[in-house]
């Protein structure tokens, strides 16, 4: 599905030169469950925005479905994002004007659909995650739990092979993170690839496979 | 682009103060200028006698100059008389005299009203709403005839309401029988407002006849398909030819152009060559540009504000897919909406302004209104409104790195 290869990233300020990622060389096969572990600023998100395109690494090779990606043009990584990556952020990230089904229909909205079509793939998005009752509300009018459900259905609407999600449960209770895990498990059972940070060992004991960092290398 | 516009009125319902506040400054701003715009339209656009504006070259401005002496004003009698009759690729042409403001007694009351000294051909060049009678000819101005044309204030200040044709009335020292009856014409259309016309051989004297700058002006209907360029350059040859018989100057110099270029030149730009109305439009242009450039440098300000709210949005957005055109396009459809929404607001406003304005009598005759063309002008100005003050803050929003964003960062 994803293939690093040496994969480095090293941040430049005026004076400081911070390396985040250091030779990384990761595969993460199609349908795969894995979690990504280590401590603080060891350069989990770093992987993760490496993975899904939102950061160019600074050395080595990323290879999505088999084809490198080269140059990081705008307009093309931003296609390959929205057609095959979905991203679940700790803090949620919905848009706050939006209603809940606007905020889904994001990723829909950059590509060329129809509105009954955009409208119907939000329906079936909002029903996976249990919340087809609160289409309509806002953000705000949300318990942390729905809002990161939301940010699910959001993530998977556009049904990418590959699901990103970072600390997923870091802002939830564990109740709530439970019943996110369950609805990550349920996903990756109907054939999703997810790769998710975390800080619970409890919870990266429940995927397939964990990789562990610490200060940008790949220890395990 | 149906669901960017659906977004951009979702974000703006949602803001309410920054929305109020932007709103009031673009609606203010759209306000005043869409009254220039009604104002410019009342004395410029083809309406009322002047409804022929791209077929109309007019001589408004002589001057004759020497090496020590100068004199420049309104053309002369003498000047108009020699150069405009007969001209090729011209289908009529007028001479008039600038309005002049004449008081009278009419049966014990003091009346003041504006008159002009007109040919016949002036009712022919410039089309006049007639509510009763008809305009006096060539004939009248051949014998001299005493008559005259009125405008409906001037007919009820003299006569009442009713009908005023065949009565006459005493204005100069003559008595004037009354011909026709016009709709009143607002006073800033100056090539044709007057209360009272006559003929201008009614004048007490004929030196008017040899004057070269004097208190007259011309105009030439172009027949169909001729080119303005070439009847005023025929003019400028023919000016050439006219002879001065006064020692102290030796060039005369008066050229025919539009309205707008000609009347540009006389009063706002004097000193620009009135040939040359592009140069009046872009100066137009440049002083609405920097009358909305405040509002708009504030709004910019706004914006750029808000970018650290937004940030979030834009990381997200990033991250599922926009490109960066992608949300350019979406800030600045918002900010359009919004600009568009001022417009609505400044449309409503103006039409309420320009009501007052009317009723005012601050401008006589005033019939400022906010037409289709205006309209268009407001639409016009309400884009480049949208877009100045939208630009900048869209492509530095778009810009923003999505991981930066997402952390709220800007770098």
């Amino acid at each position: 599905m994803i293939r690093l290869q040496d994969v480095s990233k090293v941040y430049r300020t005026d004076r400081i030169e911070t390396t985040a990622l250091d030779g990384i060389s990761v595969a993460i096969e199609k349908g795969a469950f894995v979690s990504v572990m280590g401590p603080s600023g060891c350069g989990k998100s770093t992987l993760l925005n490496v993975m899904g395109l939102l950061d160019a690494p600074s050395g080595g090779t990323v290879s999505l479905d088999g084809a490198p990606i080269r140059g990081y043009r705008d307009r093309e990584v931003a296609a390959l994002r929205n057609a095959k990556v979905g991203f679940v952020f700790q803090s949620f990230h919905l848009i706050a004007d939006l209603t809940v089904a606007d905020n889904v229909e994001i990723p829909l909205l950059y590509r060329s659909m129809a509105g009954a079509e955009r409208r119907r793939r939000v329906a079936a998005a909002l029903e996976r995650v249990g919340l087809t009752s609160r289409r309509d509300h806002f953000p705000t009018q949300l318990s942390g739990g729905q809002q990161q459900r939301v940010a699910i259905a959001r993530a998977i609407v556009g049904e990418p092979r590959l699901l990103l999600a970072d600390e997923p449960t870091g802002n939830l209770d564990s109740q709530m993170g439970e019943e996110i895990m369950a609805v990550l498990h349920e996903l990756n059972q109907q054939g999703t690839t997810i790769v998710m940070v975390t800080h619970d060992s409890r919870l990266a004991e429940s995927t397939h496979r964990t990789i562990r960092l610490f200060d940008g290398r790949q220890v395990q | 682009m149906c669901s960017t516009l659906k977004i951009a009125l979702k974000v703006l319902l949602r803001r309410k103060f920054f929305t109020f506040v932007s709103l009031f400054a673009v609606a203010f701003t759209l306000l005043v200028l869409l009254v220039s715009v009604a104002m410019l339209d009342d004395v410029f656009g083809p309406q009322g006698p002047e409804d022929r504006p791209d077929r109309t070259l007019v001589v408004l401005k002589a001057e004759l100059s020497g090496e020590h002496s100068r004199r420049n004003g309104w053309a002369g009698y003498g000047l108009l008389s020699r150069t405009l009759p007969e001209m090729p690729g011209v289908e009529r042409s007028t001479i008039f005299a600038m309005p002049r403001k004449l008081t009278t007694y009419h049966e014990g009351r003091k009346i003041t009203c504006f008159t002009r000294r007109t040919d016949g051909e002036f009712w022919k060049v410039f089309r006049f709403d007639f509510v009763e009678g008809q305009p006096y000819g060539d004939d009248a101005e051949a014998q001299a005839l005493p008559v005259a044309v009125l405008n409906e204030s001037a007919r009820d200040r003299f006569f009442g309401p009713g009908s005023a044709v065949g009565k006459t009335f005493e204005l100069d020292g003559r008595r004037l029988r009354v011909v026709g009856v016009v709709r009143n014409v607002p006073s800033l259309r100056f090539l044709t407002f007057a209360d009272v016309w006559l003929p201008t051989s009614l004048s007490r004297s004929d030196g008017y006849k040899k004057s070269l700058v004097g208190d007259f002006a011309g105009a030439m209907l172009l027949a169909p398909g001729a080119r303005a360029a070439d009847v005023s350059g025929e003019f400028a040859r023919r000016v050439g030819t006219v002879p001065i018989d006064d020692d102290r100057f030796k060039t005369l110099s008066a050229s025919a152009s539009t309205l707008f270029s000609a009347v540009a030149s006389f009063f706002v730009f004097e000193g620009l060559d009135s040939k040359r109305p592009g140069v009046i439009v872009g100066v137009l242009w440049l002083l609405a540009i920097l009358f909305m450039g405040l509002p708009a440098l504030n709004l910019v300000n706004l914006n750029l504000s808000r970018i650290l709210e937004r940030a979030s949005e834009i990381g997200v957005r990033k991250s599922f897919g926009a490109t960066s055109g992608a949300l350019v396009r979406q800030f600045l459809v918002e900010n359009i909406v919004l600009a568009g929404l001022g417009g609505v607001v400044a449309a409503v406003l103006t039409a309420i302004v320009l009501a007052v304005l009317n009723r005012s009598g601050l401008v006589p005759y005033a019939t400022f209104t906010l037409n289709l063309r205006v309209l268009g002008w407001g639409v016009l100005l309400t884009l480049v409104f949208g877009i100045v003050s939208g630009v900048l803050p869209a492509w530095r929003m778009s810009r923003l790195h999505p991981v930066g964003a997402l952390q709220g960062r800007f770098e």
